[in-house]
């Protein structure tokens, strides 16, 4: 607003009150939103805080069993309890199998597509998305076959070049590499459609630039292709990463947590302590840990795509 | 510092034959504007220039070398390009650095180059910025000095103006062209702008439908336009085509197409050739000069006058012709008589 003008202005606004621009929402505006919130706050904050308040205690779930206060003594054990503590452990190695591989694949593939336009790019990219609407029940029934010791696809594949089949997912080692690996194919989909759609914003111009100014195809890459996605990963990453540390129906079908507690994730853990070992203060503990690990990791992540634009 | 050369050059998109035959010489130093309207080929021809494009028939030679399959960082040329393409995430610093780091510069000489270009270019204080943080014109002028930093054998402009305001535009026109003739480094610069092929370029190339159709100096293409492309494309208003029975006059070449500038139709007045009537059709008044677009039978021709005249539309209005500024096309092939 002009200094000269602003008298003027004042006058034809007389009455209305504040410096508020015509058309922005007044005070009233939080009433519309009102009801909206009640919902939001009786199925989702009322819940939350409920589940906080239930994590304090030592509780077998049982409505008129009596429950004894714990204090912090359940989000202790988040550190000491082996079982626990190896659940959060098993999760953050998930996300390599779930997030970074997956990104990292796509990244390759947008930087190929940045060189070279590639023929047929959306059938491409159809199948490559198809895990992706698939149902994750599906996903692990489907992949529990391939992986099945005496007749999955996996071994008898394996069994043609002459190598041993291994019990995929009834092996101390390998049960998580192989639970992760179908995290892996599931989200790389996403990752992919994400990545190749972002590396096709790119101004052609910069690639241009970057060739004539002699970067070869990695500085290329460097230059050009990775800052120009980074809205993009940023977005695959955030995805990718809470699905890692939710993840709970793969793990429920393929290996029940096992062998041992091999497999086992915080996400079984709030459904095997809640449902089936009458631990619901702790289950409702890991939850509440849970949410908040997977709450910093997102915030982490999109402070750093922030900062560096 | 080197020439160009484009030696027969061709390029296809499949079907479509965006660059036919193209041969031109570029002297070393000179500044040579490639012209025409969009899908001319002018872009294309140079970003085969630039080795961005690859050449489908005929050779290009930057000094003596033949760069057909020379990959474009081994071509020793810098682009300015329409959009800048500044790397967003770099600071202008950085920019201005990169080409350099690229070839191997010492870390102290690419200081010492880039603080030079940033203070001929007066954006020294824009050093630390990035580009999300400048506005057009400091944008155009880092990208600029990412060209001149490189210090190449030449300089290759893809409508590098074309994103600016007018009057910026204007004031950066004769920047350009100041600082190549500083630095004499040969420079081609693509336009679909006939005022800045006019007022940067030592030669023009104009180019239309993929072909070449007048290399010259300005002076050359106003004076002397080689067909009636040129000679309507140079010149703004553009000149007025016509035939002599169509305005009811006999010249001396029957049946060619004659053209002629706005300067040279005049109100009328003894000496010249005339008088013709027509009826006011548009008025252009600038406040210097009007222009005055005038029916006659089925040609509009424009007239020039000095100062602000007062025509209205429909009025009627005699003229006449400056013999001399007469020029005459052939009516089949359209090539100058």
């Amino acid at each position: 607003m002009g200094v000269a003008a602003a008298p003027l202005e004042a006058a034809a606004r007389e009455g209305s009150p504040g410096e508020r621009p015509p058309g922005e929402p007044r005070l009233v505006g939080y009433l519309y939103v009102l009801p909206a919130f009640a919902v939001f706050a009786v199925f989702v904050l009322v819940p939350l805080v409920h589940a906080a308040w239930i994590s304090l205690w030592d509780w077998n779930g049982l409505p008129n069993s009596p429950a004894t206060w714990a204090g912090i003594g359940n989000y202790t054990d988040v550190f000491t309890d082996e079982q626990l503590r190896s659940a959060f452990v098993h999760a953050l190695i998930l996300l390599v199998f779930y997030a970074v591989l997956p990104i990292l694949i796509g990244l390759l593939l947008a930087g190929v597509m940045a060189r070279a336009r590639v023929r047929g790019l959306a059938l491409f990219r159809t199948i490559l998305f198809l895990p992706q609407v698939i149902a994750m029940v599906v996903v692990a029934t489907m992949w529990k076959m391939i992986y099945d010791p005496e007749n999955g696809a996996l071994n008898r594949f394996l069994g043609w070049f002459g190598i041993e089949g291994k019990s995929w997912l009834g092996d101390f080692s390998l049960a998580l590499p192989s639970v992760g690996l179908i995290g892996t194919w599931v989200y790389f989909g996403l990752a992919m459609v994400l990545l190749t759609a972002g590396v096709q914003k790119i101004p052609p111009s910069l690639y241009d630039a970057a060739r004539v100014d002699g970067a070869g195809p990695f500085r290329e890459f460097l230059a050009v292709t990775l800052p120009g996605l980074r809205g993009e990963i940023a977005v695959a990453l955030t995805l990718t990463t809470i699905y890692a540390l939710r993840n709970f129906d793969l793990v429920y079908i393929t290996t029940q947590g096992g062998p041992g507690d091999s497999t086992t994730v915080p996400a079984f853990q709030v459904f095997s302590r809640a449902f089936q070992g009458s631990q619901v203060g702790s289950a409702a503990a890991v939850g509440i840990t849970l949410t908040f690990v997977i709450f910093l990791i997102s915030f982490a992540i999109n402070r750093v795509a922030e900062r560096s634009t | 510092m080197a020439s160009v050369r484009f030696d027969a050059v061709g390029k296809r998109f499949g079907s479509v034959e965006a660059v036919r035959e193209l041969s031109l010489e570029i002297a070393d130093g000179e500044f040579m504007v490639l012209v025409g309207p969009s899908g001319s080929g002018k872009t294309t021809a140079l970003r085969m220039l630039a080795g961005l494009e690859a050449i489908s028939a005929g050779s290009i030679f930057i000094g003596d070398k033949r760069v057909n399959d020379v990959a474009p960082r081994e071509r020793d040329i810098a682009m300015v390009f329409q959009d800048y393409a500044l790397y967003p995430q770099m600071s202008v610093f950085d920019n201005l650095a990169f080409g350099l780091r690229r070839r191997k510069v010492a870390s102290d000489e690419i200081k010492r180059r880039v603080e030079e270009a940033a203070r001929v270019l007066d954006m020294s204080e824009l050093l630390a910025r990035k580009p999300g943080q400048l506005s057009g014109g400091q944008a155009q002028r880092v990208a600029l000095g990412r060209a001149l930093v490189r210090e190449p054998q030449v300089f290759l402009m893809d409508e590098p103006l074309s994103n600016l305001d007018a009057k910026l535009r204007t004031q950066t026109r004769g920047e350009i062209r100041r600082l190549q003739q500083e630095v004499e480094t040969t420079t081609v610069y693509v336009t679909h702008d006939q005022v800045e092929a006019m007022t940067m370029g030592d030669r023009i190339a104009v180019m239309n439908d993929g072909r070449l159709e007048q290399v010259g100096t300005p002076e050359e293409l106003y004076e002397r336009p080689a067909n009636r492309f040129v000679a309507g494309f140079i010149g703004s208003p553009s000149m007025s085509f016509f035939t002599g029975p169509e305005v009811g006059l006999t010249l001396p070449r029957n049946g060619a197409v004659v053209g002629v500038r706005p300067e040279h139709v005049r109100p009328w007045r003894e000496g010249l050739i005339g008088p013709l009537k027509g009826r006011v059709a548009f008025v252009e008044a600038l406040g210097r000069e009007t222009f005055v677009g005038v029916d006659v039978g089925e040609a509009r021709l424009v007239v020039f006058e000095e100062g602000r005249a007062v025509r209205d539309v429909g009025d009627e209005i005699e003229f006449g012709l400056v013999e001399s500024g007469l020029r005459y096309f052939s009516s089949e092939s359209g090539a100058a008589l």
